[in-house]
């Protein structure tokens, strides 16, 4: 077992990344960023992350073909989907499709950090590296 | 020096929707509709009926004295006959003296008959020609003066032919010229008996061919006046469907029945014009409604922004740099901004004010309203490309309520497509001098051409049960026209819907503008 989970983050809002990155890091996340979706998939192909964190609204690629992408590669990688626009359906199709959880904007850093320590629990990393 | 404001086009008059300017108006209009001389129908009705009965008493008051002028005139005839009768027998009974000298008491008694004949019958002869009647009773007196001497010749027995002679001769001539007068007048008076008779055979065509003329008049007259006030109304209504809710305004000298109409017209038309103002406001909202999606994400990213900004400042304040410490205070400030611009291009949209006729750049309109439903559209996944001619003349007109116009074509446009859906606005010059067009057209799922002529409808909407109102177009329609402009769709099921808006431009020539 891997002492730091691999964590992917796209969003195309870069302060997102760049306010996330540090923030965990800190509970012992290997933190990747992209604003690029088509970037993000590039990467994927190529390294196996255990948790992906990904903003559905965006260009040219949307969270839900990258959920619907990374689950054809690996099975058992969480996906983390946060959006500035929940609706019932979008939750419902992100859910049927195997996200892990949705997190609506605007959220506390704290926020992302509980469901990834969820998500880390359910991969079998020992709780107290995400305390 | 010119004023280019005189130049301005004055479409903007009926562009008025204020219902405090629109009040005393319809009030003055409605004075100005009552103030004119009444000339309704009813009258008109009366006056030709009327008419008709005037010219049948006439015919018939006329009759009853051609009638008693001919009964009086036959009446003449007979006496004059008779008198003509007895002067003929008295000649004869004369002649009969003068060869046999015999009958001359025969001829004075026929002689006195024609008298009291002409006496009684006098007033007769003398309307007739009052000269002859005075000759006839000249000479009737001059025969029986000389049959009176004739008698007292006979009676002296003195026979003296040569006294005779002369009496017989002056006899002879009042005797031959009494017939003769009474003779030509009795004439006169038959004649003037058939012309009569010839009038009365005439007066029944006449009165025919007369009433025929006067129900023809009467009829098409009042038809044509009517058809043409009622064609009027049927035009007005046409107008006011087609979006112009401009009063009806008093066009002919006089009022009739149709001006009641007209005036509870331009009550309605108030209604109408009030309820259309409520219905554009409306939907306006509604159209904001339809943008939550694309707002709410596009609000949500800045706000997402600040508090994760926010969050990281509070965590880890005492181990950022002064460096990474400034980036974060800046981005708070940006995204803060962001999101101010956000809600002031919103409200600037949705704030509800007069209508204003104002120059205008449609690119830049047209662009303003695609920020409006930009993040609407990536929501949808469709992509929008717009094309914006060169040095296009400006237009006039009411910024809030054109944007309402392309925010539907364009909200529409995202509603009809599924996959794959691209959007491309053109705004060019049109293809009818003086007017711009901008085109949305999308690749989506096209307008059935059953239900093509029912789109501009209110009410009437394509779209499943609680998502449309049926008023966008409808509203659109009626912003566009109030502009002075059209909207034009051709669509293929299956393939593309083409919405084109044209707008009458300023056309103030550049040379114009600058002074």
């Amino acid at each position: 077992m891997k002492d730091k989970i691999e964590v992917l983050l796209v969003d195309d809002e870069a302060i997102v990344g760049n306010r996330l990155k540090p923030a965990l890091t800190k509970i012992g996340c290997n933190v990747e960023v992209f604003e690029d979706p088509k970037e993000a998939l590039k990467r994927i192909d190529e390294k196996e992350f255990d948790i992906i964190v990904t903003d559905i609204m965006m260009e040219d690629v949307n969270g839900i073909q990258l959920l619907e992408h990374v689950h054809r590669e690996s099975e058992w990688t969480k996906v983390i989907m946060i959006t500035g626009f929940a609706t019932e359906a979008l939750a419902r199709e992100a859910m049927a499709k195997g996200a892990f959880d949705i997190i609506a904007k605007p959220f506390r850093p704290s926020d992302l950090r509980e469901v990834i320590a969820k998500a880390a629990e359910a991969l079998g990393f020992e709780k107290k590296t995400v305390a | 020096m010119i004023n280019p404001s005189t130049l301005e086009p004055t479409y903007t008059e009926g562009f008025k929707t204020d219902l405090q300017d629109r009040k005393p108006l319809l009030d003055t209009i409605d004075r100005r509709l009552i103030e004119r001389p009444s000339f309704s129908f009813r009258l008109q009705l009366i006056l030709g009926f009327l008419l008709l009965f005037f010219l049948s008493v006439t015919i018939i008051i006329g009759s009853m004295i051609a009638i008693k002028r001919i009964q009086n005139k036959l009446h003449f005839v007979q006496a004059s006959e008779r008198f003509l009768f007895e002067v003929e027998q008295a000649r004869r009974w004369e002649k009969n003296y003068f060869l046999y000298g015999t009958n001359l008491i025969d001829a004075a008694q026929s002689a006195s008959n024609a008298k009291i004949l002409l006496s009684q019958n006098l007033k007769s002869y003398q309307k007739i020609s009052p000269e002859q009647a005075a000759q006839i009773v000249y000479n009737l007196d001059k025969y029986r003066e000389l049959l009176g001497e004739l008698v007292v010749l006979e009676k002296r027995k003195g026979d003296a032919p040569a006294r005779k002679q002369p009496i017989e001769s002056a006899l002879r001539k009042h005797g031959a010229e009494m017939v003769e007068v009474a003779v030509s007048l009795e004439l006169k008076e038959q004649d003037s008996i058939n012309a009569l008779l010839n009038l009365f055979h005439q007066i029944p065509i006449y009165a025919l061919v007369a009433y025929l003329l006067i129900i023809i008049y009467v009829a098409y007259f009042l038809a044509h006046r009517f058809m043409k006030r009622l064609n009027f109304l049927i035009d007005s209504t046409r107008r006011i469907a087609s979006g112009d809710f401009s009063p009806i305004v008093p066009i002919r000298k006089y009022r009739d029945e149709f001006t009641t109409v007209s005036m509870a017209f331009n009550r309605m038309l108030e209604e109408i014009d009030a309820r259309h103002t409520a219905m554009v406001e409306s939907h306006k909202l509604k159209a904001i409604g339809n943008l939550t999606a694309g707002v709410a994400h596009e609000l949500n990213n800045p706000i997402n922004n600040i508090m994760l900004t926010a969050h990281s400042l509070l965590e880890d304040y005492k181990e950022l740099s002064e460096e990474e410490l400034l980036e974060m205070i800046n981005d708070l400030i940006n995204e803060a901004d962001r999101s101010c611009s956000i809600v002031r291009n919103l409200l600037d949209f949705a704030r509800e004010s007069e209508s204003v006729s104002e120059p205008l750049d449609l690119g830049v309109l047209v662009r303003e309203t695609i920020k409006l439903a930009e993040n609407q559209i990536k929501v949808s996944g469709a992509k929008i490309d717009i094309a914006v001619q060169p040095n296009l003349p400006n237009i006039r007109g009411d910024k809030q309520k054109l944007k309402q116009v392309f925010l539907n074509l364009i909200l529409n446009a995202v509603d009809a497509i599924c996959k794959d859906g691209k959007i491309k606005i053109d705004v060019e010059n049109a293809t009818s001098p003086g007017f711009l067009a901008v085109h949305v057209l999308d690749n989506g799922c096209g307008i059935p051409s059953h239900i093509m002529p029912y789109i501009f409808d209110p009410f009437f909407t394509g779209k499943e049960v609680g998502k449309g109102t049926g008023l966008g177009l409808s509203v659109s329609h009626g912003i566009v026209n109030m502009h002075g402009g059209k909207i034009n769709v051709t669509s293929e099921e299956g393939k593309y819907t083409r919405f084109t808006v044209l707008l009458p431009s300023t056309d103030i020539p550049a040379d114009i503008k600058r002074h």
